[in-house]
Parts: structure tokens; sequence; C-alpha cells
């Protein structure tokens, strides 16, 4: 079901001519300037500004040309009005150093006051952005097929392909949520949510492997009993200890969510998705799957 | 219990150096935690290269090197990453504007004499470029006039002007995207006036820069070497005279176009020296002295990637960073003390060790800490208290089983170990292809995450054990209620 829902998100995205993929990429992936502003005034006390107002100044700003290339337009340049209108995030094309900071330059004159110390900019050239792309999607197959030999090494195949579609049940939600916030509430994705992915992979690993673990320990005591009845007194046993050790995750993670700021709110949110469906995928997906496999190798 | 307090000694040990190191090393802190700009540059494959590989790498960044020991940075560092990219930082520095333009050019210089008998066209054009460079000067915004008109011409004769040059104008262009495209074509032809480059960068011994006695703008000195002084002494007394130009050509760009006077017919400008005087600002003319010392790069290089923070911005990282680890870690202490009790308050502390030990290594081996890196660190803790929430959940199921406590500690140890082991060893497999195949601030978190895993191996099956072990010592803590409630206990006990 879950699943279900997780495809029709993505493969929303995907028809979604605006998106025409199954997430929405990021500044890292599909290149560009992000800059962010800090408004010289208290929160709350800033004058207003409106998103169409800063759009209409950027689409009027003249910038230094660079080299043979012609100077981007900017008039339909995201914006993003953050902290009751004090920090202000526009999402460009990708500018030169110069021409960021004519951005900056010019808007700090005609939209006001700015303080410098807390502007960043951030642009990542076209071509990077494919790089990190490519780089995200290698390091996420790699780490699936490292992890599926070494359980296939200390357990045997069966374990492996079931931990594999434990995993792949998890990164498949954790991108399914993220394809339907993309949708409803044009969040990105950026190469840190696919570090996410590569971490709730390994998690969600670790977690069905202490359920594994357990069921071939009493295999020797309990050969007697059919696999399912194997399978259900491991579940049983090792279930407190599942849901602890997801909690215990969980909390640094809520810190992260609630106290860490915006750089890594999302990248929390992602781990946190992820690691809350692990725990159910490694109690009760991996166990419950694991009777129907092993009867078929077995006869 | 001497082997015991052995370990405890050892652990001790570490505790305290790690704090030593922690004290004297202190901790690297990324860009983004303390401000300050970021660039990536990919060294371009160009004429017979293909493929760039780690030798031009290497000479690329040479070049860079000095030209960035030329701009006098403090501080900053300039590294290789993989095969074809360089990555500058330059901590406290918000305008990387600068350095872009000086790092980001080829800066091969060349000299190149006007062919013969194309002295009426090159009139033309140089007449079009100072017309089309003036007005382009006045529109351009200077700190005394912010916002100069838009427009200083009439269409029509823009239009007329740049119809003999074959350029077809867009309706929608601003008279300035126009001025630059027209310019465009302008180079294009002058450079197709020049004979080949006789003389370049390469023949240079020095570089130098100074006011020039009209005016407020700077020229560029040379200084040529033996053979350079003979080949411009040649090449000037080729064109003396006849009214042909001297270019001075820099990454394909005409910037300077010359006359040499009938008084060097015999022998050319001798001396082994010259100035370009291209209207040079006094940064402008550092710039290129810096680039001309350092020399032309071997290859192009293109800047893909530029970050700058703010120092209030990383101040604001580091605040919100610590406030959540603060808050995450507290919740799970309170969680463990809780649930676990005695041994629950034992990880607490082990935990306090664990972090103590993680930022050592750190400062140690001088990781430079990130965003990203510190979102490893607070994950890994949690990592971290999962080892030890199997282990105690193995020993309250041995108590519950009616074993001794002793016995039911050392059998809780030993049988969670392979589960421990194994879901570590595949996180740390994650984090090796993460840090392999990952970059930049992806890198960070695998490298701080790898760490913490493999630290937390030794501290949950070490520290905890032996803080646990010693705690047994005294009789009074050592009731089976210290460890879970009494109703859970096989009565026998």
């Amino acid at each position: 079901m879950a699943c279900t829902l997780s495809l029709l998100g993505m493969v929303l995205c995907w028809l979604n001519p605006t998106i025409a993929a199954p997430l929405l990429p990021g500044l890292d992936f599909t290149g560009g300037t992000q800059i962010q502003l800090e408004r010289a005034c208290a929160p709350g006390a800033c004058s207003a500004l409106t998103v169409a107002q800063i759009q209409a100044q950027l689409g009027g700003l003249t910038l230094p040309q660079e080299g043979q290339d012609r100077s981007p337009n900017l008039s339909s340049s995201g914006v993003q009005l953050l902290d009751a209108g004090k920090t202000v995030v526009l999402r460009l094309p990708a500018l030169s150093p110069d021409q960021g900071r004519a951005v900056v330059d010019q808007f700090s004159a005609r939209l006001g006051p700015l303080r410098t110390e807390g502007t960043a900019i951030n642009t990542i050239g076209p071509t990077l952005g494919s790089r990190l792309l490519q780089a995200s999607l290698i390091s996420l197959l790699v780490s699936f097929a490292a992890i599926a030999a070494y359980i296939s090494f200390r357990y045997n195949g069966v374990f492996a392909f079931l931990a594999l579609v434990c995993l792949a049940h998890d990164v498949l939600i954790t991108c399914g949520v993220f394809a339907w916030l993309g949708l409803l509430r044009g969040v990105e994705v950026d190469s840190l949510f696919t570090v996410s992915l590569i971490t709730v992979a390994g998690y969600s690993v670790t977690d069905t492997v202490v359920v594994y673990d357990r069921i071939r320990e009493q295999s020797k005591s309990l050969a007697q009993l059919p696999v399912s009845e194997q399978v259900d007194v491991a579940v049983d046993a090792t279930l407190t200890r599942s849901l602890y050790t997801s909690l215990t995750t969980l909390l640094p993670l809520f810190g992260l969510i609630f106290f860490g700021g915006s750089s890594l709110f999302w990248f929390a949110v992602a781990l946190a998705i992820g690691i809350a469906v692990g725990s159910w995928s490694s109690i009760g997906l991996a166990p419950t799957l694991l009777p129907l496999f092993s009867a078929r190798s077995a006869r | 219990m001497g082997r015991q307090q052995g370990w405890f000694a050892f652990i001790l040990a570490l505790a305290i150096s790690a704090a030593v190191i922690l004290y004297t090393n202190g901790l690297r802190l990324g860009l983004d935690l303390r401000g300050g700009s970021q660039l990536t540059l990919q060294v371009m494959p160009a004429g017979a290269i293909k493929q760039v590989d780690r030798q031009q790498l290497e000479a690329v960044k040479d070049v860079l090197d000095r030209r960035i020991n030329g701009l006098g940075v403090a501080e900053s560092t300039l590294q290789t990453v993989g095969n074809d990219q360089l990555v500058l930082q330059l901590p406290g520095e918000q305008d990387p504007s600068r350095a872009a333009k000086v790092l980001g050019t080829t800066a091969l210089l060349e000299f190149r004499a006007q062919k013969p008998g194309t002295e009426k066209q090159m009139q033309g054009l140089l007449t079009l470029k100072r017309q089309a460079e003036s007005i382009l000067a006045a529109t351009r915004p200077t700190p005394e006039t912010p916002s100069p008109p838009a427009s200083l011409l009439k269409a029509a004769d823009l239009a007329k002007a740049m119809a003999p040059l074959g350029i077809k104008v867009s309706p929608t262009a601003s008279e300035a995207d126009q001025l630059d495209q027209l310019l465009n074509e302008v180079n294009r032809r002058i450079l197709s006036l020049y004979g080949p480059p006789l003389l370049t960068g390469r023949d240079l011994t020095s570089a130098g820069r100074q006011q020039q006695s009209s005016g407020n703008s700077w020229e560029v000195t040379l200084g040529f070497d033996r053979a350079g002084g003979e080949k411009f002494a040649g090449l000037t007394q080729s064109i003396a005279g006849t009214g042909r130009v001297l270019g001075i050509v820099l990454d394909g760009r005409s910037i300077s176009e010359a006359t040499v006077g009938p008084q060097f017919k015999t022998a050319g400008i001798t001396g082994g020296s010259a100035s370009i005087s291209g209207n040079f600002t006094a940064e402008a003319a550092r710039d290129l002295e810096v680039q001309l010392r350092g020399g032309s790069l071997p290859l192009p290089v293109k800047i893909v990637e530029v970050k700058s923070v703010g120092p209030s911005l990383g101040a604001e990282n580091i605040r919100t960073s610590l406030l959540a680890g603060s808050a995450g870690l507290g919740l799970v202490a309170l969680f463990m003390a809780v649930v676990y009790r005695l041994p629950g308050i034992v990880s607490v502390l082990t935990l306090s060790l664990y972090a103590l030990f993680n930022l050592a290594i750190y400062s140690a081996l001088q990781v430079t800490l990130t965003l990203p890196g510190i979102a490893g660190f607070i994950l890994s803790v949690g990592m971290a208290v999962d080892a030890n929430v199997l282990i105690f959940e193995r020993v309250k199921e041995e108590l519950r089983s009616g074993n001794t406590l002793i016995r039911s500690i050392d059998t809780g140890f030993s049988l969670a170990f392979s589960s421990i082991f194994d879901g570590h060893f595949t996180g740390l497999i994650s984090c090796l292809a993460l840090f392999f195949l990952g970059t930049g601030l992806v890198k960070g978190f695998a490298v701080t995450l790898f760490i913490g895993l493999a630290l937390s191996l030794f501290t949950a099956l070490t520290c905890t054990r032996t803080l646990l072990r010693l705690l047994m010592s005294y009789p009074g803590l050592r009731r089976p209620t210290n460890f879970l409630p009494a109703r859970q206990l096989p009565s026998a006990l």
C-alpha cells in the first residue's frame, strides 16, 4: 500500500512537466546559484516585501558580462521569504562570482540594507550538477551491493535477498514521501538526500540483522518447530530492542529536526522517515517473508 | 577483578589523553561553520589532450599556487580532488569574485604583429572598438553613478554599426548586450588581421605595474628573458614606422594595440622590456601582474562551484547544531536512564566518553568538521546507543530466565556481540561507499559517521562492560532490581 503510494507519487512527479523526474531535483543536481540574504532589521519588524516585488526587481538587474556568454535574465527566478521576511532566498541560473556579487549589491541598493555577514552564495555549475547526480546513484548502488555481499557471506543468500527487499522497501518509501513533498510543497532533494538514503539503507540492514541473528541462533534449539514459528519466537524476543534501537536513533534526529536549523531540516526528516519505516520492515516485513522463501528453497 | 581495574585505568588514561589532544589541537571547522568562500575549479581538456590526468592537474595546481601566493590571501588552501578538480578554500573571505577572476583565466599572453596590407580595415575596427567601449563604460554602474542611463544610443545608429559586421540583432536584447555582441565580433575580426604569435608569456622573466604618467589608469610592465628580448626587438622592428599595430592578446582577446615609431626602424625596441597600457584600473593591473608572474595555465580551468558563507551565518550554524546535538543527546540519556536504570546510567557515562573520544579523533586526524559532518556525529551517537540497547536487553532476558547477575551480564555481552558487529559492519560499508564515491560535504558526513561507528564498537563492548563490572564489585549496587523492575524477576531469586 505504502509502496504503491510512493510509486504513484514518483510517477506523478515524472509526469509533471515542470519536474519531469521521479523526485524534484535541487540545486546540487540541476546546477544554478542560490543566494541567501539577511535583511538588517529585527524579525517581525522588517518592512513588508513580497515575492512578486523581489522578482520584478531581479528582472531589472544588469549583470556584468562573463566571457562570451550572455548574462542570464533573472526575472523568472525563485524567491523564498523565511523568518517573517528577514531572510530572503533567491534561486537563480548559474552565475559567476562577479555576477553573484552584483546581485547582492544591487539588491541591497534597491530593497533596503542587508547584513553582509549573513549572506551566503552557493553556485553549482550545470556540469558539476550532473556529475554529482551520477556519483550519488553509483554510491547508492555500490553500497547496496556491498551490503548484500556481506549478508550472504555471514548468513545466506535468502537472508541477503530479503535484507535487500527490505532495504529497497525502505528507500522506496522514503523517496515516495519526498516525491509527494516535492509535488505538494516544492521540497527539493539534494546530495544530502542521497546520503540519507544510503544511511537509511545501512540502518535498515542493521535492524534486520538483529532479527536474523536471533533466528539463526535459536535455529539449533528450536529446530523441530516450523520456520514460521521460529520466526515468531525471534520477532517476539527482539521486538522491544528493535523498537528501542529505532527510538534511540530517532531521538537525536528529532533534536536536529526541531533545533538544527533550516540547512539540515529535510536531511533529518528523510533520515527519520527512513529509520521509522526501516524499523517496521525489519519487524513486520522481513520475518513474514522469510518462511515463504525458506519453504521454497527447502523444497 | 584485577583485569577490570586494568581496563578501567586504560580507559581513564585514554580519556585524559583525548581531553589533552582536544585541548591542544582544537577542532578544524569547515567553511560552512566559520564563514568563508570555496571555489571548485575543473580543469578542462584542450587541444591534443582529451583526458586530464594527475600530472597535468599538478601542473595546473603549481601555476594556481603561484597566483594565490601573489594575491596574498591568508590561510588559503588549494587541494586537488579526483583527477581533474581543484578546490580552493578562502576562510574568512566573503567575496570570492576577485580570486575567481585571477584563478579562472588561462592568462595566455601573446604578442602578434598585424599582417601587411590590412591597415584600412584595422583602422575602422579599432575606431568601432573604442566607441563601443566608451559607451559601455558610461552605462555601467559605478560608485559615483550607481544607476546610469540604460541607453545612450539611438537604436537606428546601433543597427547601422552592426549591419556591415553581419550581426543579427534580436529585438529584445538590451543595448549593453548588443554592444557586447558587437565587441565580440570586432575582436574576432581584429584577431584575424594579426599574424601568428611570435612572442608569448613564456618569454617573460618579470611583471610589474605602475601608474601612467597621465591620468589615473595603470600599466603593466614586462621584462623578457634574452631570447624574448631579441624576439621583441625583431617583432617591433618589422612594423616600425609602417602604421601597422603590435597586438597584445590575452586569452584570445586583443587587449592593447600599439604602433611603433619610425625611430625603431633599424634595431627594433631593445632592452628586453615593454609595458601594456590597456586602460587598467589599479586592481586589474595588479591581477594581470599576478597572473603573468604565475605563468599561464597549461590547460584552461572552469569554475564549477562557488560557495560563500557569511561569518554570522556560520556562527548561527554552530549554535543550532550544538543545540540540536545537546537536545538529542539529552533525550537519549533520559530514555536510557529511565528504561535501563543502573546500566542505563552507565551507558550515559560511556556515551559521554564516546563523544569525547570522537572529538579527540577529529582533532588528532585533522578532520574538517562541516554541517553534514556534525549530523554524522549526532547520528553515530544514536547508533552507538543501539549497541547498548542490544546488550542490556540481552542482560534483562538472562535475568528473567533466572541467571545470576554477573553471569547475565557476561552472557548478555557475548550473545549481543554478533548482531552488534554485523550491524556496525554494514554501516561501515555504507560509509566507505559514500567516502570513495561521494563528493565534498558528503565525504564529511561519511568520515564522521565512519569514525563514530568504529569507535562505538570499542566503547560499547569495552567501556560499558568495564564500568559495569567495576560497579558490580560494590555489593550495594549488585542488585537485580537495579537492572529491571522486581515484578519481572523470577521469584526464586
